[in-house]
């Protein structure tokens, strides 16, 4: 309880801090509700094209497949939050204040557990945020009686399982890297260009290690929604099979990316 | 009592060796000076104490316990740089501070910034602050709580002369309240003003170390003079203990070993054979002389 208080008085008066939650809390029902208001304005349309969209897609966004559309589209935006993870993480190597917490009494897993916490709480505050939204926009948008409303809700474990992965690798970046500049232009590129190119290219190549890229292990525990499954049913299929074996590596995964930052935090000269 | 025991402490930058075999006890109660030239392995050696850097070989004891996060909590620490969370306060940081060490309450935070006269801008961000401020609060951080121990890195760093003298009477007041304090300086005046003990480092040895009487004053150095100065040049070398003299601004410099000067047996020894002193007077070794002597500075 004393290192969740200590990184609570670093974190309330952090303006940063509560600026990049703003923005998360808008960008994340902000899209979504973007895309539900297309589909929305496209469906309802009286002509052929609203006729085809509701028989090919069905309603995404009514229960209980909000979750599952939510998710994906809301994973695409893992990087704001990121960006916040690296900033909390490289901001006490610049401040040199990751030196003067072990000078003051913390021992140095201290130190980075308190950082652990930091991602878990950012992790469940992105979590919340998505279950409030997506429950939201289901209820909206689902008319009549739905069997199973609710058995969708397994994509709200999924996406913070995701989300809490994502932003353990967006620390190990600050980690390793400590200087928040090429912390975060190295993890950008990696999370918007790298893996993308070399996912693709291994999937291009039917390399099966491109399913192993530590962005795409997670990205494989919500896979994409059903309504676009329509272009390629085998392959939605498949990708639904493999979500509880991917959940497996996620945390595999996860749990290795932590082991490692506590062993190197505990052998390195600060 | 020792506070402090340090054994064969050793560490490499790559084929840099930073410290070789540092060995040392600091005794309870005392201020203990960290003496030597940039670069001889002062920060290096209480970064390890402090557990930021790991040594390659040794060890050490705080209060007769291997170094730990709790010994830690007993002391307080400002090490090379004041360390803070720029966008946090004063009074911000100093809860941080207190929160990891266990150290002090809110009322102890509000009392060190008036100690280290920050009282007025204790909720100004640290941002704002200037060198000296900065440093300040750093010392404030270390005072919080009234730890039995100080670690003080170059801690007039960045000060004015005034801010100088402050801290300076500070660490006396401190050390009559019954503190033991660790200062790392290259500062011979700092030392010279305010320590009891001191070990002197060169490239990470250390070439001495004890009480600094003991370890800074090796020689007595008499100077006298007469009207017939030729007379008692010829003399000097007569003198009963003496290992050399020189001739220095109208002055003869005799040095004998420590203790080893008899004023009254000197003056007799040249009364008895008929020059009579115009001076006479004993001096210790000055401490710069015996700095550069140990450090080759």
């Amino acid at each position: 309880m004393k290192i969740l208080r200590t990184e609570w008085l670093k974190i309330r008066s952090y303006w940063a801090f509560w600026l990049m939650m703003l923005m998360i809390s808008l960008a994340y029902p902000g899209v979504n509700y973007l895309f539900y208001n297309q589909y929305k304005d496209l469906s309802t349309k009286k002509d052929l094209t609203g006729q085809m969209l509701k028989m090919l897609v069905g309603n995404p966004f009514a229960l209980p497949e909000t979750y599952h559309t939510t998710a994906f589209f809301s994973s695409v935006f893992l990087f704001i939050p990121a960006i916040l993870v690296i900033m909390l993480v490289t901001n006490e190597f610049s401040y040199r204040t990751s030196r003067q917490n072990i000078i003051d009494g913390w021992s140095r897993q201290q130190f980075l557990l308190g950082k652990f916490f930091d991602v878990i709480i950012i992790s469940a505050l992105v979590t919340l945020l998505f279950a409030v939204f997506s429950t939201v926009v289901g209820l909206v948008a689902t008319t009549g009686t739905v069997p199973d409303r609710w058995s969708g809700m397994r994509y709200i474990a999924y996406f913070g399982l995701q989300t809490f992965s994502q932003l353990s690798l967006a620390f190990m970046f600050g980690f390793l890297l400590r200087r928040s500049f090429i912390a975060l232009g190295a993890f950008m590129f990696y999370f918007i260009i790298l893996e993308n190119i070399l996912a693709s290219y291994a999937s291009y190549k039917k390399w099966n290690w491109g399913k192993f890229l530590p962005l795409e292990i997670s990205d494989r525990i919500i896979p994409m929604p059903k309504f676009m499954a329509r272009l390629n049913e085998d392959g939605y299929k498949l990708r639904m099979a493999e979500i509880n074996e991917f959940v497996i590596y996620t945390i595999l995964l996860t749990a290795a990316i932590w082991a490692i930052c506590f062993y190197i935090h505990k052998k390195r000269d600060l | 009592m020792s506070v402090l025991e340090l054994h064969g402490i050793e560490k490499s930058y790559g084929r840099v060796k930073a410290l070789n075999g540092v060995s040392f006890t600091v005794p309870q109660g005392s201020v203990f000076g960290i003496l030597g030239p940039n670069g001889s392995g002062k920060t290096t050696l209480l970064s390890i104490i402090l557990d930021v850097l790991s040594a390659d070989k040794g060890h050490f004891t705080w209060f007769g316990k291997p170094g730990s996060a709790d010994t830690r909590k007993q002391i307080g620490s400002l090490l090379e740089t004041p360390n803070f969370y720029h966008y946090l306060s004063a009074v911000n940081n100093l809860k941080v501070t207190q929160s990891i060490s266990g150290r002090g309450d809110e009322r102890d935070i509000g009392e060190v910034l008036q100690r280290v006269n920050l009282g007025e801008r204790k909720n100004s961000r640290f941002s704002t602050y200037s060198l000296g401020m900065k440093q300040r609060l750093a010392i404030a951080g270390a005072l919080l709580g009234h730890p039995r121990v100080l670690v003080l890195d170059e801690p007039t760093n960045g000060l004015d002369p005034a801010g100088i003298a402050e801290i300076r009477e500070l660490i006396l007041q401190l050390r009559r309240e019954g503190h033991t304090i660790i200062i790392a300086s290259h500062l011979l005046d700092e030392v010279e003003k305010v320590c009891t003990h001191v070990a002197i480092l060169r490239k990470g040895d250390v070439m001495a170390w004890g009480a600094v009487d003991d370890v800074l004053t090796d020689e007595d150095v008499v100077e006298i003079s007469a009207a017939d100065m030729e007379a008692i040049r010829k003399l000097a070398a007569e003198l009963p203990g003496i290992r050399h003299w020189k001739e220095d601004e109208g002055m003869l410099h005799l040095h004998f070993t420590r203790g080893g000067s008899d004023t009254e047996g000197i003056n007799r020894f040249f009364f008895s054979r008929g020059i009579t002193l115009q001076h006479l007077n004993v001096r210790k070794k000055r401490l710069e002389a015996k700095f550069f002597e140990l450090t080759g500075a």
